[in-house]
This record gives C-alpha cells, sequence and structure tokens, in this order.
C-alpha cells in the first residue's frame, strides 16, 4: 500500500471480482457482455500498473493489445445479440438451450 | 497588511502549480462561456445579412441600441422564465443528464486549447495550456468522441420516434467522421514531429517558399485542412451536416422534448464544442496565437525594452490570445455563413461523403505525406 | 504513502470506479449499466493518467468509451429491450471452488511473492526495488515521452502482434457485418 501503482494493482483485483459477479449473477447476454468489459479494464489497471512499478513501457503497450481484442470482441458478441434478437426475440442465457441433448 | 501579503506570496510561490492550474481552467472557461451569447448574436445578424433582412438590431444595454448587443441577454433572461418541464413519458434521469453531458463536453474540451505561449510570473513560468497531456491534442479528439454521447441520450430518453431517430442519426454520423478527423489530423502529426499543440505553433512561425508564404499547416498540407474542415462541420452537427436537428425534416430531431434552459445548454455545449475545434484548426493549420513571420520568443524580446521582462510576457500573452480568438473568429464566421447558405445532405449520402469520399481520401493522403516526409528526413 | 493530491485523487478514483461498477451489475436498465460503464471507463482513464500512462488514457477514451460504449448504447437502444432482475438463487459449489482458488492465486501474486516474480531481472533497465519511477523507461527514447516509447516499442518489438492484431480486427469487422446481416428472401436462397 506504499506507492501508487500498488494500489492500482488492488484496485484492479477489486474490480475483477465486481465483473466476475457480474458475469456470474446476470444471466441476460448485454449484461454478461457489459461484465466482461469490466474484466478485460480491469486487467488493463493491472498491466497500466505493472509498467508504472517495474518502469518498463511493455504494459502499455499490452494494453493496447487488450483494447484491440476487446473491440473485436464486442462488435462480434453484439452482431451475434442481434442475430439472436432476430430469430428468437429472446436473449436470456438460460432460453439458449435448443443444443441441449 | 505587510504580514498578509507576505504570507499570500509565499503561498502562491510554493503552491504555483495549483494556483496556476486554476486560473487557466478560469480563463478557459470564460472564454468558452461567453462564446454562446456571442455567437447567438453573430448567428441571428449574419443570417440577417445574408437574407437581405437587418436581424435584431434594437436590444442594447442602458438606453443605446449597441447593434442588438443586448439580444442574447434578453433571450437568456426569457429562458431562465420559461416553465421548466419534464415529459411524462420520458425517462426522467437521463434527460436532465443529456444537455449537462453536451455542456460539460464542451466546456471540457477547451481546455486543451493553448490560449497563449507562457507567462513568467514571479520567476515561474507557466505553459497557457490549461491541460496539457504527453497525447497533446488527442485529449481534444477524447472529449469530441465523448459529445456523441449527448446526442444519443437526449434522443433515446425523450421516449419519442422522431427523437430517437433523430439521436441515433446523429451518432452515427459523429463517429463516422471522427475517422476520417483523426486521419487528416495524422500527416500533420508526420510534419511537425509532435503531438504537442504548443511545439506544433513554435514550428509554424519560420517562413516558406522564400519568405513568401509563414510556414502554416495549411500551406504545408491543404488536402489535410481541407477534409479537417468538412468533418469539424459534421462533428458539431451543423450545417451541411445537421440531419439531427433537421429542421424541416425530423421537427428539430433529437431536441424535439427540450425547452428552456435544457435547450440553451445543449446550444452552450455546441457552440463551445465549435469554438474548440476551430481553435484546433488555427492551432494546426493557421498558427495559432502566434502572429505571421513573428515567433513568439521575438516578441518578446521586442517588448522587453518598453516594460521590463517579465510584464513583457504578460503582454506578449495578450497580444497572442487576441490573436488566436480573431482567427478563430474566421472559422466561426465560416460555420454561420454555411448554414446559411448550402443545402441540407440526406442521410444516405452524409454516410456516403463521410465513408466512400472522405476517408479513402484521408487515407491516400497520409500515405503521400507519410512519403514525403520520409523521403524528405532521410535527405 | 504522501498523501499529495495525486494519491487523494487516485484512491478517490479507484473507489468511486469499483463501487459504479458494483452499481452497474445491479441495473434493471441495459442503458443505465452501460451509462454507469461509461462513468467506470472515464474514471479508470483518469486513472492511468495519474500513473503516468497519457497515452494509454486518450486512447481509453476514444476507443473504449467513445467507440465500443457508443456500439453497445446503439445496439440497447435500438433492440429497446425490457429490464430484468437479477438472478435469485445461490452460488453452486462449483463456482465457490473457483473463485476462491481464484482469490488465493490473486492474493498470492499481490504481495512480495508477487513483486518479486514482477521485477526478476529488470536491474539492467535501472530498476531498484522499492522505489516508483517517475516514468516508464523504454530503450528508445527519453523517459518522459510516452508517446514516442510506446510507439517504438509497439512497432519495434511487438510488431508482429500488431500486424495479426491488425488482422483480426479486419477479421472482426468482416465478421459483424456478415452475422448482423438481415436475410432477405433472395439472400437466403443463395447462401
Amino acid at each position: 500500500m506504499l506507492t501508487l501503482p500498488e494500489i492500482g494493482l488492488y484496485f484492479s483485483f477489486l474490480l475483477f471480482l465486481v465483473g466476475l459477479a457480474g458475469v456470474m449473477f446476470r444471466k441476460n447476454i448485454l449484461f454478461m457482455m457489459v461484465s466482461v468489459e469490466i474484466l478485460l479494464n480491469a486487467a488493463n489497471l493491472a498491466f497500466v500498473s505493472a509498467s508504472k512499478i517495474t518502469g518498463t513501457i511493455d504494459g502499455q503497450v499490452v494494453m493496447f493489445f487488450v483494447m484491440a481484442v476487446a473491440a473485436c470482441e464486442a462488435a462480434v458478441g453484439l452482431a451475434l445479440i442481434i442475430a439472436l434478437y432476430r430469430t428468437k426475440a429472446s436473449i436470456e442465457a438460460d432460453d439458449l438451450k435448443a443444443l441441449r441433448g | 497588511m505587510e504580514g498578509t501579503v507576505g504570507v499570500v506570496t509565499q503561498f502562491l510561490d510554493s503552491n504555483i502549480g495549483l494556483v496556476a492550474a486554476l486560473g487557466k481552467i478560469a480563463l478557459a472557461l470564460v472564454i468558452a462561456l461567453q462564446v454562446a451569447p456571442i455567437m447567438v448574436w453573430v448567428e441571428r445578424r449574419q443570417a440577417a445579412f445574408i437574407q437581405r433582412r437587418i436581424g435584431p438590431n434594437r436590444v442594447g444595454l442602458f438606453g443605446f441600441k449597441l447593434f442588438g448587443l443586448g439580444q442574447p441577454l434578453a433571450d437568456t433572461i426569457k429562458l431562465l422564465f420559461k416553465e421548466d418541464f419534464v415529459p411524462k413519458q420520458a425517462n426522467k434521469f437521463f434527460y436532465i443528464l443529456a444537455p449537462i453531458v453536451t455542456a460539460v463536453i464542451g466546456l471540457v474540451a477547451i481546455q486543451g486549447i493553448p490560449l497563449a505561449k507562457e507567462i513568467v510570473v514571479g520567476g515561474h513560468t507557466i505553459n497557457m495550456q490549461p491541460v496539457n497531456l504527453n497525447a497533446g491534442f488527442l485529449y481534444l479528439f477524447a472529449m469530441s468522441a465523448l459529445g456523441v454521447y449527448g446526442v444519443a441520450l437526449a434522443g433515446w430518453s425523450s421516449n419519442n420516434k422522431y427523437a430517437l431517430l433523430g439521436g441515433l442519426r446523429a451518432s452515427a454520423q459523429m463517429i463516422s467522421y471522427e475517422i476520417a478527423m483523426g486521419l487528416a489530423l495524422l500527416p500533420m502529426v508526420f510534419i511537425y514531429g509532435t503531438l504537442d499543440l504548443q511545439t506544433m505553433i513554435a514550428a509554424q512561425s519560420d517562413s516558406l517558399l522564400f519568405g513568401v508564404l509563414p510556414n502554416w499547416g495549411i500551406f504545408l498540407s491543404p488536402i489535410s485542412f481541407v477534409i479537417f474542415v468538412i468533418t469539424m462541420f459534421a462533428e458539431t452537427n451543423r450545417l451541411p451536416f445537421d440531419l439531427a436537428e433537421g429542421e424541416a425534416e425530423l421537427v428539430a430531431g433529437f431536441l424535439v422534448e427540450y425547452g428552456s434552459m435544457r435547450w440553451s445548454l445543449f446550444f452552450l455545449g455546441e457552440y463551445a464544442m465549435m469554438f474548440t475545434l476551430s481553435a484546433l484548426t488555427t492551432c494546426v493549420f493557421l498558427g495559432g496565437y502566434e502572429i505571421p513571420w513573428l515567433s513568439q520568443t521575438e516578441l518578446v524580446a521586442l517588448l522587453t525594452p518598453i516594460f521590463s521582462a517579465e510584464p513583457a510576457t504578460w503582454v506578449a500573452s495578450l497580444i497572442g490570445l487576441t490573436v488566436l480568438l480573431a482567427k478563430t473568429a474566421i472559422f466561426m464566421f465560416l460555420f454561420v455563413q454555411a448554414r446559411f447558405t448550402l443545402p441540407r445532405f440526406r442521410y444516405d449520402q452524409l454516410m456516403r461523403v463521410g465513408w466512400v469520399y472522405l476517408l479513402p481520401l484521408a487515407l491516400v493522403n497520409v500515405v503521400v505525406l507519410a512519403l514525403i516526409v520520409g523521403i524528405m528526413r532521410l535527405t | 504513502m504522501q498523501m499529495d493530491l495525486n494519491f487523494i485523487a487516485f484512491v478517490v478514483m479507484g473507489l468511486a470506479a469499483t463501487i459504479l461498477s458494483g452499481v452497474m451489475i445491479t441495473r434493471r436498465w441495459p442503458v443505465s449499466a452501460a451509462m454507469v460503464l461509461i462513468a467506470v471507463m472515464t474514471l479508470l482513464a483518469g486513472m492511468f493518467g495519474l500513473l503516468e500512462a497519457h497515452f494509454a488514457a486518450a486512447a481509453q477514451i476514444i476507443v473504449y468509451a467513445g467507440a465500443i460504449m457508443v456500439v453497445f448504447v446503439f445496439v440497447m437502444m435500438l433492440l429497446n429491450l425490457p429490464p430484468e432482475e437479477l438472478r435469485y438463487g445461490g452460488v453452486t459449489w462449483g463456482e465457490m471452488v473457483l473463485i476462491s482458488l481464484g482469490v488465493l492465486v490473486a492474493i498470492v501474486l499481490g504481495t512480495q511473492v508477487g513483486q518479486g516474480l514482477l521485477t526478476q531481472g529488470l536491474e539492467s533497465m535501472g530498476y531498484a526495488p522499492g522505489q516508483t519511477p517517475a516514468h516508464a523507461k523504454s530503450l528508445y527514447f527519453a523517459a518522459d515521452e510516452n508517446v514516442k516509447n510506446v510507439a517504438a516499442t509497439m512497432f519495434v518489438d511487438y510488431l508482429w502482434a500488431f500486424e495479426l492484431v491488425s488482422f483480426l480486427i479486419l477479421a472482426a469487422v468482416i465478421g459483424s457485418i456478415v452475422i448482423a446481416k438481415k436475410r432477405s428472401a433472395e439472400n437466403a436462397n443463395a447462401a
């Protein structure tokens, strides 16, 4: 708890816990995607804090790649939600059980 | 009395960073808040002259007509006394939040503009740019990217199909033209080698072509200038790109459920964003706060014999601020002129211009200028 | 633990981000959750700025809060979904085991053990343990030019990753357009 980036690591852990709770306790797919964005942001905060602790710049570079991957995942996930809504008109995770054997 | 003056100066001396930051933010806020009333008056008078009318010229102050300069004051007083309502079917929290978001983003974005070079107060040099990140003008892009939300929220929270359509179309238009805006400014980053606006302005004080032209960005990369001005119109939802507030089409679009002070908060945000983008254009393309062919250090050196060393920087900064406001006024004039001269784009034409014409042109511009700058740096 | 303005601002922003994200996962309307998430991301951008990662802060607002969340907000506003309640019912045993395992790993990594693993072999970069450098250094430019350092490292050390991520973005763009396209009658027959 001494310096700023170490507190950043602790906050990233707390944010990750919150995002995890969001993914587990919501059954609406949109809310799950939004909680996944919180998880990715917590990881980004951890990367940038680590970059400040060690004094290297690689943490910030990796953070950009995480951001780019998060953007792709959000775009494709939302396209899937739109397609899903068009066919089934429900986006609750519990209702998507057509493949259940 | 002596003791308190000494204590105050010592406090200022040790906390000069904080005090200077607060002072600069206050100055930028004052400028931003004064832009809206002045622009209201300018817009109505200029529209009138374009349309061969006279416009408001009766409301003055203290019994003098003053060309109708009191009109914005009268408008504000009227809007303050109008009934403040929230429609019954609207989502109350977001309905109240949307104009606040627009106004606040406009006021926050203006903090990234360099108002002058620097002033020297009591031995401390203060850079006259309120927000000076290492990422330079990316701060201004970030704020204009956040400006989308005010429009989208306003459209959605009014619970009105016209408003929703207008808000979503405006948001789609703003994010489409942001790409071309960023790509248009990218060659200027190649040419000047930095993202920092103060360094860009300092690099524009040389001369080009054996002293005929100043070293302004508009002469170094005119295509970037043209693309940036076009996208500037699209980012602020001004004609010819104002489908969102299209008066004849969508019944004032996303603003249809807003009245009185909430409506004027939207326009405060819109005019502040117009001013911010115009000021960014002058900083990158027209040399910012500097008088052409005369760099700021030469100006300070000229003024030092008249005033002493420190007040010379204050006078130079004042001159710089005046020059910046004058150059920005050119673009504000251009905004109003375009509004009452050009017809409005249809929505599919607007999207086609953004994606099919401007984006490839900006990309080709980036590639060509990257090649030119790279070859010039190698030789 | 110097109590200067940076420190207080960082702790306040971090607490606000955590509390707001907790608020966000308990919203009923999707649009409210999206707006709270935008606030969380802006706070995180502020924290990046306080950690001297200026380019990361600007990119967080431009990309995350200004583009990704706009797509979320569009979809939520256009689909016009009704609100829904939280899932009631307990956490299963498997979930409990996994979460406690994760907490254990986080505690182990977050204390001195993790610190030692994180900073092994960095003496060549001039790292002095227990002391936070003012700016993140790299081998290319001076320490306080954040944008130049990030750009140089990305295009020299991480060039392969950069090109592969650009392919990924291209695939995602094409994929999302294809998935979300309306299937008209002749399209469905041709596909």
